[in-house]
């Protein structure tokens, strides 16, 4: 009985090898951004087929656009603060909160413009067809797709 | 009435046996064959499934083609199951990466917002 105990084995190492072997090798390039500093970036190089030279721009561009974001981002929660501080201190609503909520959606809407621009601008970096398939992709995420006429009245 | 076995008697059947030469060829894997029927017959009739079914599968893994047959099943087997869950986890990954892109930059996305 030791002839089949060994073929038994032997098979089930042979599946446990050809698993692994396969597994590997075919995760071993889509995982390899997770062990970079900026995973996200280096999966958009993968993704969309950078070269380096590409990468490098649009790197550039991520760093920029985020410092500005950043800024942005700041002077929204300050004037979302300032409506919270107006709603609190009365029952109706005021010229100085219309006021308060124009400018938190100008801000908003800035932040959205510069939010676009920033992927036209990655976009053009990439190569024509790469950056078209970007371009549908990202607007797809981050722009809404639903309309008034869906919403809860 | 049956004959009375002798001291002579006993003398000629040896010498007959030991004149007598067997000249038929034992067939292939005769003895292999033998040691399965013994194993067989020294296996009680009412052995559970389990292990009749494990003296089944040993029998039928002696046999070099079913080896054979049997490694190759597995290998495929565990070819394909790798290929299919590395494209899984490909696909998983990218939507992961895709997420985690748009959440960095767009604040509206980013957990902080």
């Amino acid at each position: 009985m030791k002839r089949p105990v060994l073929v038994l084995v032997a098979g089930l190492l042979v599946a446990v090898a050809a698993y692994c072997g396969v597994y590997y090798s075919g995760t071993s390039s889509c995982c390899r951004p997770l062990k970079d500093s900026t995973p996200e970036l280096s999966w958009l190089k993968q993704e969309f087929h950078l070269d380096n030279a590409e990468y490098k721009r649009i790197v550039e561009l991520h760093t920029a656009y985020l410092s500005g974001c950043a800024e942005r981002c700041r002077r929204i929660d300050q004037k979302n603060a300032e409506v919270a501080r107006l709603l609190s201190a009365t029952n109706t609503v005021t010229s100085e909160i219309e006021m308060a909520l124009r400018e938190a959606a100008l801000l908003r809407a800035d932040c959205q413009a510069k939010m676009l621009q920033h992927f036209y601008e990655v976009s053009r970096t990439m190569p024509p067809e790469q950056g078209k398939r970007y371009l549908a992709w990202v607007q797809q995420q981050t722009i809404p797709a639903d309309s008034h006429s869906q919403m809860h009245h | 009435m049956k004959p009375q076995d002798t001291p002579q008697s006993d003398e000629a059947l040896s010498r007959v046996l030991r004149q007598w030469n067997v000249q038929a060829q034992l067939p292939p894997r005769f003895q292999e064959q033998v040691w399965r029927r013994i194993e067989q017959s020294e296996s009680p009739a009412h052995a559970p499934a389990w292990l009749r079914l494990w003296q089944r599968l040993g029998a039928a893994l002696a046999r070099p083609s079913l080896a054979v047959s049997y490694v190759t099943v597995l290998l495929l087997a565990g070819l394909l199951a790798g290929f299919w869950q590395a494209h899984a986890t490909r696909v998983q990954t990218g939507e992961e990466m895709g997420a985690r892109y748009v959440q960095l930059v767009d604040p509206f996305q980013s957990p902080h917002h």
